[in-house]
């Protein structure tokens, strides 16, 4: 079993299954699933003009950041990752299932952290804010992104590239992580079985974290693994009917304004705040936090 | 929770598994000591690999963009600065020819025209070859792969006695 776990892979072997599992679900899984959430929202008549509209909205705040995505990837994963993998790296690790699966595990973990300290920093918020802004619940939800979406993961990555894990393969496991997210994002699926509810992240533990019932707010963070929310104390189960969306709600389906809510609710904050200290810790302090001496 | 527990948590994670990583890599690498040996007398003896370079009449576009000048930053215990490499294709294989050193002030020397890279197979994204590094001034020739970044970077790494590297290939 260890021989087998330590065996060194070839590279080529491993980008190919990571294209089946990244790149082909879409046509496999997230595409058909999509299609019978269609079939089902016809069939409770909920198939409305909103329900579509916002679907287009979610397609094309994705679109937007995924162009923001590839200009930051050229410049600073190439460059900043492997710089870092080749100047200030712990040894550098083997290509093997104990590499691949131990990168899947860090990539999870930090996709825990960097989701919590989008809901509780403003800056992070104010892009994160897109995400959750949606009143449905369904696939195409889950490609509905902010503009800053994209930095955080920088942020909390570079860290896992510096403990000797290549660049690549860590950005490869990064995907990984947020496709099995993506697949949560439906209102099909029930409750799943015990162990499976103890140790995974499922659809019904994702509801709650897109839930502005008072109790949701700001848990489940995760990513695969709901032992992180667990071990971090942020672990709420499903129990009363969840209503999807965010406190204060933005019932618009303009893509423009979808994609820029958080931004420019952060910037109304900004003018609304006096003294330059208050001001910057606007960005770091959590959303719904004022300075009390006002 | 308390921010210290969360964070005393977090990085018991974190060494717990980057611990067993590296615990399998470096055990498997000491495993691998003997099967590099053998390898490497191997591919010392046949160093002189066919010299057909008279046939120009295998070109192919989706991998002949590898030819051309590229260069290497390192920053080791005995050199810091960059070396230059002009890759040609010979018969069947590439092979990269050193030309240049730079030292980190910019100051340039001519270089020997060494054959330090033998590209046997590639298929455009990425490719096996044999490698020559020098360690206490001894030649070692050791495999190594090769993975296209974009179509002027490519990483090349190798894994000797457990001494693994990958270097980042700029094109020129
Ligand atoms: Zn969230
Ligand atoms: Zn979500």
């Amino acid at each position: 079993m260890i021989e087998f776990l330590s065996k060194k892979l070839d590279w080529i072997d491993v980008e190919y299954w990571f294209y089946i599992l990244n790149d082909l679900s879409l046509v496999y899984i997230i595409v058909p699933f999509f299609i019978l959430e269609l079939v089902r929202y016809a069939y409770l008549k909920k198939l409305n003009k909103n329900l579509i509209l916002d679907s287009v909205a979610n397609l094309i705040t994705f679109g937007a950041f995924f162009l923001i995505e590839i200009i930051l990837g050229l410049l600073a994963i190439t460059k900043a990752y492997f710089w870092i993998y080749n100047n200030i790296s712990l040894p550098h690790l083997e290509l093997n299932w104990i590499t691949i699966i131990t990168c899947i595990l860090l990539a999870d973990f930090a996709y825990y952290w960097e989701h919590r300290m989008m809901h509780r920093i403003g800056i992070g918020w104010a892009t994160h804010t897109v995400h959750h802004s949606s009143p449905h619940f369904n696939m195409s939800v889950a490609y509905r992104f902010g503009p800053l979406d994209a930095i955080m993961p920088i942020l909390f990555s570079l860290p896992i590239v510096m403990l000797g894990y290549d660049p690549i393969l860590v950005l490869l496991s990064e995907v990984f992580v947020q496709v099995f997210q993506t697949l949560l994002h439906t209102e099909i699926i029930g409750k799943l079985i015990k162990p499976v509810e103890y140790i995974f992240n499922t659809p019904s533990h994702h509801r709650v974290h897109h839930g502005s019932n008072r109790q949701y707010w700001d848990k489940n963070y995760a990513g695969i693994l709901i032992i992180w929310d667990r071990m971090f104390s942020t672990f709420e189960p499903e129990v009363e009917k969840v209503r999807y969306g965010i406190s204060e709600p933005l019932n618009s389906n303009n893509p423009i304004k979808v994609f820029f809510h958080g931004i420019s609710r952060l910037i109304r904050k900004l003018k609304k705040v006096n003294g330059f200290k208050n001001k910057l810790l606007v960005f770091i302090k959590p959303p719904d936090w004022m300075p009390t001496n006002k | 929770m308390k921010d210290s527990t969360l964070l005393f948590r977090s990085l018991a994670t974190i060494v717990f598994i980057v611990g067993i990583a590296h615990l399998a890599s470096y055990a498997s690498q000491k495993d691998d000591i003997n099967y590099n040996y053998q390898e490497s007398i191997d591919s010392n003896q046949k160093s002189v690999f066919p010299e057909d370079g008279k046939s120009k009449s295998n070109n192919n576009p989706e991998t002949d963009y590898i030819i051309g000048k590229w260069k290497v930053n390192y920053n080791i215990e005995d050199f810091n600065g960059s070396v230059f490499y002009n890759i040609k294709k010979e018969g069947k294989y590439f092979n990269a020819y050193t030309y240049q050193y730079q030292d980190k002030n910019g100051n340039t020397e001519k270089a020997e025209g060494l054959k330090t890279l033998i590209i046997k197979s590639f298929d455009g994204y990425q490719g096996k070859g044999v490698y020559t590094i020098e360690y206490e001034q001894q030649q070692y020739q050791v495999d190594c792969q090769i993975d296209m970044v974009d179509e002027n970077t490519f990483k090349l790494s190798y894994d000797y006695y457990g001494y693994s590297d990958v270097e980042s290939w700029k094109r020129q």
